[in-house]
This record gives structure tokens, sequence and C-alpha cells, in this order.
């Protein structure tokens, strides 16, 4: 009598676990995605590559990646920053399926370049923490990296929402998000304002990265299920809204593992994907969008 | 400027008829088997990416189902060739599916959606084995008994030349003209009675048709196949690569994108070993830098440059108010 | 015998009113303006016409079919052509070709389109530029081409919005006079104009005043013009001298 309740609670916690940590990656892409328009290939590769950053420090000094992960970010901040100065700059003008073409170049760098340096074997880190399991009452039970995890994601996820509505950052960006040709009228610098909110964007990605490691298995294509992941949270959030997003990661997280649970695993990405078709067939604005997509 | 694009390919896929009977090893005619098969898969795209101006990362859709329908449809006892016609058939029937939903999004929506549809078709691949054979793989019959590898490398060239063919008539085409206004400005398309959304559908239903059958000529080849390697992302990346780095939009953009690309992947698996990759990657990187239109869009650009400067100025006239200045200004972005 | 019927049509847009309980008819090569201050509503009204937006209420006759819910391209089908207030070119084609694929609703000849495209452009002036690239165009040319285009979709009835706007005086004009011509073929134009009143009072038959999207007034251009609410609603004194 018990079971049918507390067996989908925990799917649902597990779930909403997960997807705080989407909702970190999936904000980073909203942000790019909003302010650009860019849909950024290489957002997988960036948490990878926050996630072997994260390792390699790990090794060197076993201090714990919840520690570490802001180095994640500074290191994915200055990378996307990079990113777009040199590369996504020169071609704004250029259509659409270019810019995404020159992401999809740029990660197939990344991932490569990972697999020459660390090899192509699944790596993963022992901490102290994923033996310890918090109970609530009989029933449920949450692995505790789990928790932490969620609780920086949560933490983060709140930090980008207010720097993007309460600082002059986030004003400028919103500004360009609904009028790219007004906002450089408005003595806004665009380019430098995107060049930050692609650096935020990645940093996002790398720092999810780092927070992986401890629960994740680390191989070079890891980014690859986390990019398609951000993409259904970016339209499911709706025309690059961040909080959108946010919810959609925790939406998406729970959905997953409620599939897992009845259906198996391999069909938590393929509802991924249903859910996405659905959305963007009945409300292609997103379920927190206003406006045509 | 496309007489001549037209006439340089047809020599060139004229003598890639030839080349078979010089002696190379199956192991080049694979290869070279690749290099066609991708020219022929690229060029079905530009229908829809390059005229139409619809980004389509979700071919493999079309490519995995036409490899699937000639192998499960086999095992049904169908004849190879009936079967290959019935997985054409599918592949056009889930771009209309696909096509129904997608098309209504603009832009980078359009991509992601196509994407997810191609996505959820693996998946269901790889968790239906009692359909498909799930990751275990299904066999596909031989379509060619004799000579195989010479057959199927003439069959690419000669599909890779049905969809040149099939090209250069819809670009002279009100169809074409049509499809390109829809890239252009579909609102302005719109406006003097073009159907944008049956002209897509009926774009993404040829390119899925030569996609399919592209497939089903790929999976009678390796005679065994399995859901990532006929309907994985990297495939439909592949297709849209080679065409937009060829020159999406252009004639023989693909064929060209194709030829150097597939050969550089080759070239670079030789030469940089576990680096070819990295390589590729900066490749694609520096082209898309560089060559922003594609090789054959640049190109013939820079060819223009060079024909005599029109009679009339470009200059534009005095404006008398401001609002003139910026609706000039709106418009020169 | 009208040719085009709007009857009471209505449109909102969240809290705003856009079109109030609109009525009008237009007859068959007739030159009606629609004239009002800017967000008066007649951008929205041609976009219910052609049913870019669809009506909240009212219904819209056109040559005795009803219309009021329609595809952007079937209006375009059925033979209402329609140029828009921010020019839209197709950049990369020329001139000629631009005008082709309106021709191309008629035609699915090449041949055929370009002759239809050729003697449009001929009647706009336009032969000179023809196979020029539309990209490089000043905004007098491109204004023409919009015309052009739609009328190579050979309408019976054409929507021109804000046609003249941004031109020197002396464009505008001698626009309109080809405008004037327009009924010759047959076809009837209803216009949309914020303020340029000088191509209206030459080229109009009948003026319709629209204000908040109100039809405030309707008449003969030299009458509606001197109705008290019309210059109020425009307030300026731009009309003093054509009101006195």
């Amino acid at each position: 009598m018990v079971n049918w309740f507390y067996i989908p609670l925990q799917g649902i916690i597990n779930g909403l676990l997960t997807g705080a940590l989407y909702a970190l990656i999936g904000m980073g892409m909203a942000l790019i995605f909003g302010v650009m328009r860019i849909v950024n290939f290489a957002h997988g590769a960036f948490l990878m590559m926050g996630m072997y950053a994260t390792y390699v420090v790990f090794q060197a000094t076993g201090v714990s990646p919840y520690y570490e992960f802001p180095l994640a970010g500074i290191l994915l901040f200055f990378v996307g920053y990079a990113t777009y100065m040199g590369l996504l700059r020169p071609i704004r003008g250029q259509v659409d399926f270019m810019v995404i073409l020159l992401t999809m170049g740029l990660a197939l760098v990344l991932t490569d370049g990972a697999q020459l340096v660390f090899g192509a074997d699944y790596h993963q880190i022992n901490i102290p923490l994923l033996s310890r399991n918090i109970h609530l009452g009989s029933q449920i039970s949450i692995n505790a990296p789990w928790l932490v995890s969620f609780a920086i994601a949560m933490a983060l996820a709140g930090a980008l929402y207010w720097v993007v509505t309460h600082t002059m950052f986030g004003r400028a960006a919103r500004a360009i998000a609904q009028n790219p040709y007004a906002a450089p009228l408005m003595g806004i610098n665009v380019n430098r304002v995107q060049a930050v909110a692609f650096g935020i964007g990645s940093a996002a990605a790398g720092i999810s990265g780092a927070l992986l490691l401890p629960v994740f298995y680390l191989f070079p294509e890891v980014g690859n299920q986390f990019k398609l992941k951000s993409f259904v949270m970016v339209v499911l959030g709706g025309m690059g809204s961040i909080q959108g997003a946010a919810i959609a990661g925790l939406v998406l997280g729970v959905v997953e593992s409620l599939t897992s649970l009845y259906w198996g695993n391999e069909w938590a990405l393929a509802v991924d994907f249903v859910l996405f078709i659905l959305v963007l067939s009945l409300k292609p604005s997103g379920i927190f969008g206003s406006q045509r997509a | 400027m496309r007489k001549w694009q037209l006439l340089i390919a047809a020599v060139f896929l004229l003598a890639a008829l030839f080349v078979p009977l010089f002696g190379l090893t199956d192991y080049t005619l694979q290869i070279l088997f690749r290099v066609f098969l991708f020219a022929a898969l690229g060029l079905a795209w530009n229908l829809v990416g390059g005229y139409a101006g619809q980004l389509s990362l979700g071919h493999a859709a079309y490519f995995g189902v036409g490899a699937y329908g000639l192998a499960l449809f086999s095992k049904l006892g169908i004849s190879p060739w009936a079967a290959v016609l019935l997985g054409v058939v599918l592949a056009m029937i889930c771009a209309a599916m696909i096509g129904s939903v997608s098309f209504r999004l603009r832009g980078p929506y359009f991509a992601l959606c196509t994407i997810a549809f191609a996505e959820v078709l693996r998946l269901v691949a790889k968790n239906l084995p009692n359909v498909t054979g799930g990751d275990v793989g299904v066999q596909v019959p031989l379509l060619f008994a004799h000579s195989p590898v010479r057959s199927f490398y003439w069959s690419v060239v000669l599909l890779t030349a049905f969809a040149l063919g099939l090209s250069a008539w819809i670009e002279r085409s009100r169809f074409g003209y049509y499809l390109m206004a829809i890239r252009e400005d579909q609102d302005t398309a719109l406006s003097v009675g073009v159907n944008a959304a049956r002209c897509k559908l009926w774009a993404l239903l040829i390119s899925a048709a030569i996609t399919g059958l592209g497939g089903a000529l790929y999976a009678s080849m390796f005679l065994f196949i399995v859901p990532d390697q006929v309907l994985p992302m990297e495939i439909s990346t592949e297709i849209a690569i080679v065409a937009m780095l060829g020159g999406a939009g252009t004639l023989i953009g693909p064929l060209v994108g194709s030829v150097l690309l597939e050969s550089a992947a080759e070239i670079f698996k030789n030469v940089f070993k576990e680096a070819n990759l990295l390589i590729y990657g900066v490749l694609i990187i520096v082209v898309v830098l560089f060559m922003p239109e594609g090789i054959v869009g640049t190109f013939t650009r820079k060819l223009a440059l060079f024909k005599k400067a029109p009679a009339v100025p470009f200059a534009a006239p005095v404006p008398a108010t401001i609002e003139a200045e910026s609706e000039r200004a709106a418009l020169n972005e | 015998m009208s040719l085009l019927e709007v009857k009471r049509v209505s449109k909102r847009f969240g809290g705003l009113k856009a079109i109030n309980d609109v009525s009008f008819s237009v007859k068959p090569s007739e030159v009606t303006f629609i004239v009002g201050p800017n967000g008066a509503g007649k951008t929205t009204l041609f976009n219910l016409i052609t049913s870019i937006f669809h009506v909240d209420s009212g219904s819209i006759n056109f040559d005795g079919r009803d219309i009021t819910h329609l595809t952007p391209n079937g209006a375009a089908q059925i033979g209402i052509g329609r140029t828009f207030q921010l020019v839209k070119p197709l950049r990369n084609l020329t001139v000629l070709e631009n005008v082709m694929l309106g021709a191309f609703l008629r035609t699915s000849s090449r041949a055929k389109a370009e002759k239809e495209a050729t003697k449009v452009l001929s009647f706009l002036q336009m032969e000179k530029v023809m196979h020029l690239p539309a990209r490089g165009m000043g905004l007098p040319t491109l204004k023409r081409l919009e015309i052009a285009r739609a009328l190579a979709t050979q309408p019976k009835l054409i929507l021109l919005d804000e046609v003249v706007a941004g031109l020197p005086t002396s464009e505008a004009i001698k626009l309109a006079m080809l405008l004037k011509r327009l009924p010759e073929w047959g076809i009837s134009t209803i216009g949309g104009i914020e303020h340029v009143m000088q191509v209206v009072m030459r080229v109009a038959d009948r003026v319709i005043v629209l204000d908040h999207g109100t039809l405030i007034a309707e008449g003969v251009p030299q009458d509606v013009v001197h109705r008290p609410e019309v210059i109020e609603a425009y307030l300026g004194s731009k009309y003093k001298e054509i009101a006195l």
C-alpha cells in the first residue's frame, strides 16, 4: 500500500536532484541563445572541458569537486569569452547555419583534443561523500553528492537569475535579446555584452561538468547528451528565457527519472525528445514563452 | 556561371564512371563510394537547406529509414529492390510527418525539431530489438550480386548525377524560385501567393526520397546495420556540413564539398591518425571563417567581381526626409 | 457592385482595440485612400484583409466571396495584391527577378513570367534598373519594386501601405500619377497614408479616415479633409492650408 506512493516519490526526488544540474546547463544555453540567437553546439564540449579540468585538479590536489567548481567556471568563462571574440564575432553577420557549423567544428576540436590528451577510456573519481546517503523516513534515500550538487546548482541558478534581472549587464543582455538593432543605439557595447554572456553561459556548462564529476563517468563524448538536453530545455523554456530553461530542467529531470523507473533507462532520452516535439507542435513559444517562435 | 558549373560537374561525373576500370583496390573504391554517396546526400539536402533555406539537422532520419526499410521489408520476404522502393516511400512518409510539424517553426527552432525527430527514430530503433534488431543489428540483402563494389560505386555516381540534374531543373523552375523566395523572406513570398508550407513540404519529400535511396544503398553495401550507424546525428551533421561548406544554395556546392571534405577526412585519417577529427574540426572552422558562403559560393562571388561594373551606379538618391534615411538604414543590414 | 466589402470588423491585440467596428466598401477600378495618424490602424486593416491576422468579429467579402478566414497566400491567389510599409526586396535577386516572383503566380513558365514582369516594370518606368541586384537600390526604386511585384500577380485589388512615405515630394507625386492610371488596368487601389496629402488630393476617388481604429469620416477628398473631426484627429498645422 505504501509503495505506490514512495516509489514514484523517490523517482520525483531523484528527478529534481538531477534536474537542478540540467537547469544549470540549460540556463547557460538559454542565456547564449536568448542574447545571441546562437545554438551553441559546443556547449556539451564546454561541459566536458569543465569536467576534465576538475578531474585533473582533483587528481593533483585531492580537493573535492564541490569546492573546486569555481575554477571550472572561471576557466570556461575565459574560453567562452575568447571563443566569442575570436571565432563568433567575425562571422556574426552570416547565416545562422554557418555559425552553428562553426560551433560544431569547435566541438569536434575540443572533443578530439580531449581524447588525444586523456585517452578514450572512461574515468571516474571516488570521494568519501559518495557513500553517504541521507534518509527521509524509511522509504526515501538521497545520495549525498546529488544533494550537494542540487544545492550548488540551485544557488548558482538563483545567482544567474539575479545577475540577469538586477545588474546593468543583465539589463543590457535583455535589451539586446529584445531588439538587437535598437540596443547599440542606446549606447550598449553589444560585442562586449555578448562576449560576457557567452562566457557566463559557457561557465555554467563548465561548472555543471565539475558538479557532474563525482556521480558520472568521464569520457570525451560525455557532453553530447547534455548538449541535446539543453536544446530541449531552451525550447521547452521558451524563447531563450532563463527562468523557463531552469524550470524545464527540473521538469526534464523528473520526467526522465519517472520514465526510467517505469519503462527503463533507455527510453529516458527518447521521452525528452518526444516532450520536445509535443511542446513545439502545441505551443512553439515554449511552456513559458509568450511570443511566436 | 551556372552553365559552367553544370558542365564541369557533368564532365567530372562522366569521368568518375570510368574510374573503376583503372584497377583500383576495393578499399579505394569504398572511399570513393562514400565521396559520391555524400555528394548525392548533400545535393538532396541542398533542396531543403540550401534553396529553401531550412536548416535540417535530422536528415539521418530519412537515411536510416531507407536503410532499415530495405532490411526489414526484405526480412518479410519482399524482393530486395521492391524493399528499396518501399523504404524510399516510407522515408517520404516520415518526411511528410516531420515536415508538417517542423516547418511551422523558423530558424534554429526548425533545426532543433529535426534533430529531435531523428533522435527519436534512432532511439526507437535501438529500443525495439524485436522489430529492428536493436543494437545487435539486422542483416541487409545484397542488391548487386555481380562485382558488388564497382556496382555500388556506379550506383552512387548515378544517384549523384540524378540529384544534380534534378537540382539544375528545379533551380530554373518556378518551384525553385519559390523556394528561394521562401528562404529570402517568407512573408514576402506569402504576399505574392506562394504556398510556403506546400513548397517546403515538396522540397523535403524529394530530398527525403533521394536520401532514403542513399541509405538503402549504403546499408546494402555493408550487408549489416545498427541504429548508431545509420541514424546518428553524426550522419545528419556530415550531410549538412558537406553541403554548407561546399556552398548551400549553389548548384554544385555539395558535390565540391563532398569531394573535398570526404577526401580530406580520409587523408587526415592516414596522416594524423588519432588527431584526424581535431584537424577536421579545424578545417571546418577555417572554412567557415574565410569562406562563409561555402567554397563554391565564395568562388562565384570573387569571380563576379572580375566582371565589368554595371553602367548605372548604385548610388542612392539624396533622401528628403529622415524617414527615408532610417528606412534605408533598416534595409541595409 | 462592390469589389471589397468590409463589414463591422473588429480586432484587438491584448488590451488594445486596434480596429473598432469598421465598415466600408470599395468599388472595382477605383482609387481609395485610407488616411489617419500613425497608429490609426491602417496596416492592421490591411493585415486583416489579407488574412495575416484574423478578425475577432465582422466579415470581409471580396468579389462576392467570403474571405474573412483565408491564408496570406490565398489572398494573393484570389486577386488581392499587397505592398508593405517596410519594403522587403529579395536582396540577392535582381529587380526583374523580384518582380518575376509575383508574375509566377499566374504562370509557371519562366519566359512568360519574365515577359509579364518586364511589362510591369516598363509601366513603372523602371527599365533602366531591371537587371541590377535589388540589394543596392535606393528607396524610391524599392518602393516601385514593391508595387511592381504586387502588380505582377495581376490583382483586382491592390493594397499599398504607406506607398510614398519617405520619398521626396517630387518622387511621391510622380508615383501618385502612375497610381492614378491603375484603374485603367482594371485594378482597384486602396492606399494607406499617414500624411502626404498632396498625393491623396490628386489621386483619390474616395477617402476614408481612421482614428484609433475607428472610421470617423468617408467621402470625396475635398469634402473629407474639411470636416472638423478629421482635422481634430490630426491636430496638425500641416493641414491648415487645406482646411482654409
